[in-house]
């Protein structure tokens, strides 16, 4: 669903190797530490209007900054799709609040994204991802699941650092809508 | 970290009346938190951000209990702003153990370019918020250091840090 | 409806024995000039009154800890709110004076789509109300008071007209700590050095 003009956007764990593993080419930029993932992709919006930009965070890293939900309602970018993959882990290490009390999709709300919403299978997930990618946003989509069973290894200079942002950066400048304000 | 410094640090948090652990959970602390977790003379709080947790911290120090807070140097950027009022406003009483990412010794594969950052960030952003501390990479002196620590939070009545590097985190 | 109004109505229904804590702006003048007695942390900067007032009730679970934010300061660390509702504790009471304003510099997101209330609900805090009058306020705060929370309650204000300070001394920094943890020292519940 995501063409090579669309930019993203991940949280660390297993979001960056497996985003590469599906999409290695195009302006990616990977592995952004806990709570900056949202706040990013919502820059990259205002840089790239007319293309989607797709938000691949995390349940954990998500909560660690969540007032980034209140600026993504309000500057209200149409191209936004923010997926939090909500499987309630700090990566090995226990689970998080969405294990118990907290609802990632109704924070959204509450913070005045209109089109939020929780998946649970797949055949949800897939229509909900394709509405989002066909029509205007800002879209927020928690994607309920299982904790990933291992580790899973990518290939580190194409996907965290300063090598990654040097990748990223040739992508963007290679972009047909690419734009540097002198 | 290994069983050997993790029971150290229980038994030394304590001997000294931390009963209130507040982390939000990272690899390397992970042992020392969930031997905390289970642990039923401590009540561990796990919060959704760093700062969260420094303030919360304050409001339990100055309110009377003993209180530690385990992070990283992720965790310290993230809650500097909490700990530029706790600290040198306030001046809260709280122990922070925090794991010094970065440092020499640090095989955990993190990529270079993210190491280096800490290595170069945790010891000037800890002197920028005026928090004293003191890097303890080794076993035979880590209990002193917890102690000293300890009192000396209590004493100056400020934040101190041990940022735990060397054997005795990996 | 005004803030000071609210105000003047919470302070007899704040025991001695409570713990107020306010964040910065008229909460903190308002509140200091209504509230003599007790423990009262003033003047919290932006995001801090919240966890501070939550780790409070760490310390003392026997008395209510009242918060009294604003709503600019709550969007600092809406996670604050994840946090809460996770420990959970029956002593917390949370009061937002909503008045969508960051101090005299414009308005802030809770006059276009944010919805505080919303946002503590989805944190997971269940015993949550906003309200826009004083027979609603006080309804509101006698029920957090008197009964088990966590209770959030987000106040619907006008923004003050004028801009009003505390008492240097007694309402921010070094000096509060001083009154604050003097009050504290003197608590019946205090266990501390």
């Amino acid at each position: 669903m995501v063409d090579e003009h669309m930019l993203a956007v991940t949280s660390l764990s297993t979001n960056a190797p497996f985003w590469y593993n599906v999409r290695p080419e195009g302006p990616n930029f990977f592995a952004l530490n806990m709570g900056l993932c949202l706040p990013f992709a919502l820059g990259l919006t205002m840089a790239f209007p007319r293309r989607k930009v797709i938000s691949i965070d995390s349940d954990g890293s998500l909560m660690n900054d969540s007032s980034s939900l209140i600026t993504v309602a309000d500057v209200n970018p149409g191209n936004l799709v923010a997926f939090v993959f909500d499987n309630s882990s700090y990566a090995f290490m226990g689970s998080t609040f969405t294990a118990r009390r907290t609802d990632l999709g109704k924070m959204a709300q509450g913070a005045g994204i209109a089109k939020s919403g929780t998946v649970r299978t797949l055949e949800d997930f897939s229509a909900a991802a394709k509405q989002a990618m066909e029509s205007t946003g800002p879209h927020f989509i928690v994607a309920k699941v299982e904790p990933d069973a291992g580790r899973v290894a990518a290939d580190r200079s194409r996907t965290s650092g300063r090598p990654m942002r040097e990748w990223f950066m040739d992508a963007v400048r290679r972009h047909p809508d690419y734009q540097v304000r002198r | 970290m290994d069983q050997q410094s993790v029971q150290v640090i229980v038994e030394t948090l304590k001997e000294q009346g931390i009963d209130l652990v507040v982390t939000l959970p990272e690899e390397p602390t992970y042992a020392l938190t969930e031997a905390v977790r289970q642990d039923s003379f401590f009540t561990a709080v796990t919060v959704a951000g760093e700062g969260n947790g420094i303030a919360f911290c304050a409001g339990a120090a100055l309110g009377g209990r003993r209180v530690a807070f385990v992070t990283g140097v992720a965790g310290l950027l993230v809650s500097s702003w909490a700990l530029s009022q706790m600290g040198m406003v306030y001046g809260a009483p709280i122990l922070i153990l925090a794991s010094y990412r970065g440092d020499f010794g640090d095989h955990s594969g993190i990529p270079g370019s993210q190491l280096l950052m800490f290595k170069q960030v945790a010891e000037p952003l800890l002197a920028a918020l005026r928090v004293p501390y003191r890097v303890v990479n080794q076993k035979a002196t880590l209990k002193r250091m917890l102690q000293e620590g300890s009192f000396a939070c209590q004493d100056y009545s400020h934040p101190i840090a041990l940022l735990l590097s060397g054997e005795v985190l990996w | 409806m005004k803030r000071y109004d609210c105000l003047k109505l919470l302070a007899p229904m704040v025991d001695k024995h409570m713990f107020t804590v306010t964040s910065l702006s008229s909460n903190t003048a308002f509140w200091s000039s209504l509230r003599l007695e007790g423990a009262n942390f003033l003047g919290c900067n932006m995001g801090l009154c919240i966890p501070f007032a939550l780790g409070l009730t760490a310390a003392f679970p026997d008395r209510k800890v009242i918060a009294l934010d604003s709503d600019g300061s709550l969007m600092v660390d809406t996670s604050s709110l994840i946090t809460v509702a996770d420990v959970n504790p029956l002593n917390f009471v949370a009061i937002i004076f909503d008045n969508g304003s960051y101090a005299r510099m414009g308005a802030t997101f809770t006059t276009r789509r944010a919805d505080l209330e919303k946002i503590a609900q989805g944190a997971g805090i269940d015993k949550t109300a906003t309200v826009r009058s004083e027979e609603a306020f006080s309804a509101s705060v006698k029920q957090a008071i008197d009964t088990a929370g966590p209770h959030f309650i987000v106040v619907k204000v006008e923004p003050d007209r004028e801009r009003v300070k505390g008492d240097p001394h007694r309402t921010y920094g070094r000096a509060m700590r001083e009154w604050f943890m003097d009050a504290v020292r003197h608590h019946p519940d205090y266990k501390g050095k």
